[in-house]
């Protein structure tokens, strides 16, 4: 196993330049904007990053790392240097191994974590003095593999949306190679790490979550702007993110033998959680200044389908479509009563979560996973 | 609070049930196995495809459509034919009853899913537009979701192998999934030194092709509460047979033409691959080597590798090969007792060698 030469060309990728190389495909970054990271109020930031570095101490070894295992395997380090190839082609694939890299605490790597938290709060049944069980590590880290193989899928590029030089064309087309590849890769291992844990439920749960994962890219949300609910936003959000955070939760505790209302309990935690921090995400959309700069996914974000669907029949597919309707659309929203509806809903969330927790006694563990529910909910 | 947790143990159930008599048949059947050893199995077969179907609960419709596409009735289901036929062979040999459980039904079912789901991703990452007669699932929806949709096959696959509640088999056809990929990522590279190359060839062909044989052929004798020698041997022969198939397939993309096959012949050239006639070949035509390792993307190199192997003996000695496994998979399979799904088995090993598609 080459270290240094993987983690040269993981440091490679963190050279500023980058990104950058990419004049002549402009068009392409449009269709496709940067994941916009920058949403996050300064004061809330400082508040979710020291909730999960303090987090991360309590459960023994920063979760930032844990995916770092994969890294070290032949295959990947093979992608990581044929990614150096990818560079100018703007593949979402860079963007999402950029993430990883980086490891904004503020975005990715935090469901292990969560898990982690969850297993810590819950003791175990068998009163060991281990306090989190390596079965139960181990599933965060399939967790987190899990998570990190759905986001390269599902940054694969339909090749027929691009109009493009054919030198462009093939890179995108390697990326896609690539990406499939590594994705697949991480499934796989998490597929034989999983049947390692030999519990046959928790196959079932993790393997549904993955489905759900899958889904999520087939709902009413992804295919139409017009006529959605509030439902089908949390359709969205429970198959995107709610499914996968809830089931590991759940699994974790079921692994140890803890009883059905923990593990319903964990189940729930994971599940508000994810609708809280969505809803948060969401509505940060529309309170930032820099968000003028906006892409068609407002439309589906809570306070766009709400504020939608309650004026259903005066949106045509088209005039969505169109930009400057979407970014007069953006202004009305800002001063709508929906956007503040979702903050209730964001309230309301964060109190289900919270409320899931209190079966569970009182620990540092779950004081800390009450501040990482704090630090997503509008306050 | 999460709909898709039910438990259906119907699957454990015995599926058709024992006749106390061992296996007998009409001579009409018998006559039939000599040229289609897969007549034991046919009444399962028939309805596997709509059960696999069954599987695909999603509400989301286009994702079905997607998840469906390839169960028209028209794949071949070779390799849930092979997992029923095993499953009747050891049945027999370890209660000398004549039956099928429905666990072992399930492992024929998974084992066509997982091969789907690798299909759909080959596709992408081969940049095929057609397989078996129809365009793939990338060239109808696109990239991202075709690869989605072969997520999400694994994942109904999984489900389904973890309802089946037994700890040893989820691990077994675990395993497949983890040597699908490896396979592939062998696929990307090739080997200076000319033995390793070939070493690395077997390999990968096993992980690709092989491994999901064996691996199926070994989770349907767990579940018939085979010993673990009967197990190990179920394997094997999975593994021969896999490795011969493969070994044909190989083959037939140098000699056999494009309308017979439904897919461009000299396909693996094409995609850059060194398959065993061209390895053969390289023994006599050491020229061949300098190709193999640009894999053969320069001008004119997949016409004079053709040539160079038609010239050569390297589809005689590949097909030598596919015998050494095909009498391999045989000679396992004997362990077993005697009884028309052995024979069967036996003569699946040796219509493999013949077949022209």
């Amino acid at each position: 196993m080459n270290l240094t030469r993987i983690f040269r060309s993981l440091y490679f990728m963190r050279d500023h330049n980058f990104l950058l190389k990419s004049h002549h495909i402009a068009s392409y970054s449009k269709r496709f904007p940067r994941k916009c990271f920058g949403i996050w109020s300064s004061k809330k930031v400082t508040e979710w990053n020291k909730a999960v570095s303090d987090a991360e101490k309590l459960v023994g070894y920063p979760t930032s790392l844990m995916g770092l295992r994969c890294f070290l395997s032949d295959e990947i380090s093979n992608v990581a240097i044929q990614m150096r190839k990818l560079v100018g082609s703007k593949h979402p694939l860079l963007q999402t191994a950029r993430g990883l890299i980086y490891n904004d605490s503020h975005t990715l790597q935090t469901r292990g974590l969560i898990v982690l938290l969850v297993c810590k709060a819950a003791g175990q049944p068998s009163g060991s003095d281990q306090d989190i069980d390596n079965s139960q590590r181990a599933l965060a880290e399939i967790t987190e593999m899990i998570y990190t193989a759905c986001l390269i899928h599902k940054g694969v590029v339909n090749m027929s949306d691009l109009d493009l030089v054919d030198e462009v064309l093939e890179g995108m087309s390697s990326g896609n190679k690539m990406a499939t590849l590594t994705g697949d890769f991480l499934l796989a291992n998490a597929c034989t790490e999983l049947a390692r844990l030999e519990n046959t439920q928790v196959v079932e749960n993790i393997s549904c979550a993955i489905g759900n994962s899958m889904e999520a890219e087939f709902t009413k949300i992804k295919n139409c702007k017009t006529d959605v609910t509030f439902d089908d936003w949390l359709d969205q959000t429970y198959l995107t993110s709610g499914s996968l955070l809830a089931h590991s939760c759940q699994s974790a505790l079921l692994l140890v033998g803890h009883k059905e209302s923990y593990q319903t309990a964990a189940f729930n935690l994971g599940k508000n959680l994810a609708i809280t921090r969505q809803l948060y995400e969401d509505i940060n959309k529309f309170t930032q200044p820099e968000t003028d700069d906006i892409s068609p996914q407002i439309l589906s974000t809570a306070p766009g389908v709400l504020y939608l669907g309650n004026r259903s029949s005066d949106f045509s597919e088209e005039l969505l479509e169109d930009p400057k309707e979407q970014k007069k659309i953006l202004k009305k929203i800002k001063e709508s009563g929906e956007l503040q509806q979702c903050k209730d809903l964001c309230k309301q969330y964060g109190i289900k979560a919270r409320q899931s927790l209190h079966v569970f006694e009182h620990s540092v563990p779950r004081d800390a996973l009450f501040r990482i529910i704090n630090a997503t909910t509008v306050s | 609070m999460n709909p898709r947790l039910h438990i259906d143990y119907n699957h454990l159930k015995p599926l058709t049930c024992s006749q106390t008599v061992p296996l007998r048949y009409n001579s009409a059947v018998i006559a039939s196995l000599k040229t289609n050893p897969f007549s034991l199995v046919e009444t399962e077969v028939s309805t596997l495809c709509d059960k696999i179907k069954q599987k695909f609960v999603s509400e989301k419709d286009e994702l079905k459509d997607i998840a469906d596409y390839y169960f028209d009735g028209k794949g071949k289901f070779f390799r849930p034919m092979v997992a029923l036929l095993m499953a009747k062979a050891v049945n027999f040999h370890n209660t000398s009853e004549d039956s099928i459980w429905s666990s072992q039904e399930e492992i024929a079912m998974i084992a066509e899913i997982i091969h789907t789901a690798s299909l759909i991703h080959d596709d992408v990452i081969d940049g095929s537009n057609t397989r078996r007669g129809k365009p793939t699932v990338d060239s109808v929806w696109g990239q991202k979701k075709a690869i989605l949709a072969g997520d999400y096959l694994l994942s109904v696959s999984s489900v389904a192998l973890a309802r089946l509640g037994n700890t040893e088999v989820v691990e077994v056809l675990s395993q497949v999934i983890e040597d699908l990929v490896r396979g592939e990522f062998m696929q990307l590279g090739s080997k200076e030194n000319e033995n390793d190359r070939f070493n690395h060839y077997l390999k990968k062909t096993f992980k690709k092709t092989a491994s999901l044989l064996a691996n199926s052929c070994k989770a349907v004798s767990i579940l018939g509460s085979s010993t673990e020698d009967i197990s190990e041997l179920a394997f094997e022969y999975g593994k021969n047979v896999g490795i011969a198939f493969q070994l044909i397939d190989d083959l037939l993309d140098f000699t056999s033409c494009e309308e017979v096959m439904g897919k461009p012949t000299a396909a693996d050239l094409q995609l850059g691959l060194a398959t065993a006639p061209v390895l053969f070949a390289a023994q006599d035509y050491p020229e061949l080597n300098p190709m193999i390792m640009r894999r053969f993307n320069e001008e004119g190199d997949i016409e004079r590798a053709r040539k160079l192997v038609a010239k050569s003996d390297g589809v005689t000695q590949t097909r030598m090969l596919a015998e050494e496994h095909s009498k391999e998979a045989i000679r396992q399979i004997r362990t077993l007792k005697q009884s028309i799904p052995r024979d069967s088995l036996e003569q699946l090993a040796v219509l493999l060698l013949q077949r022209q598609k």
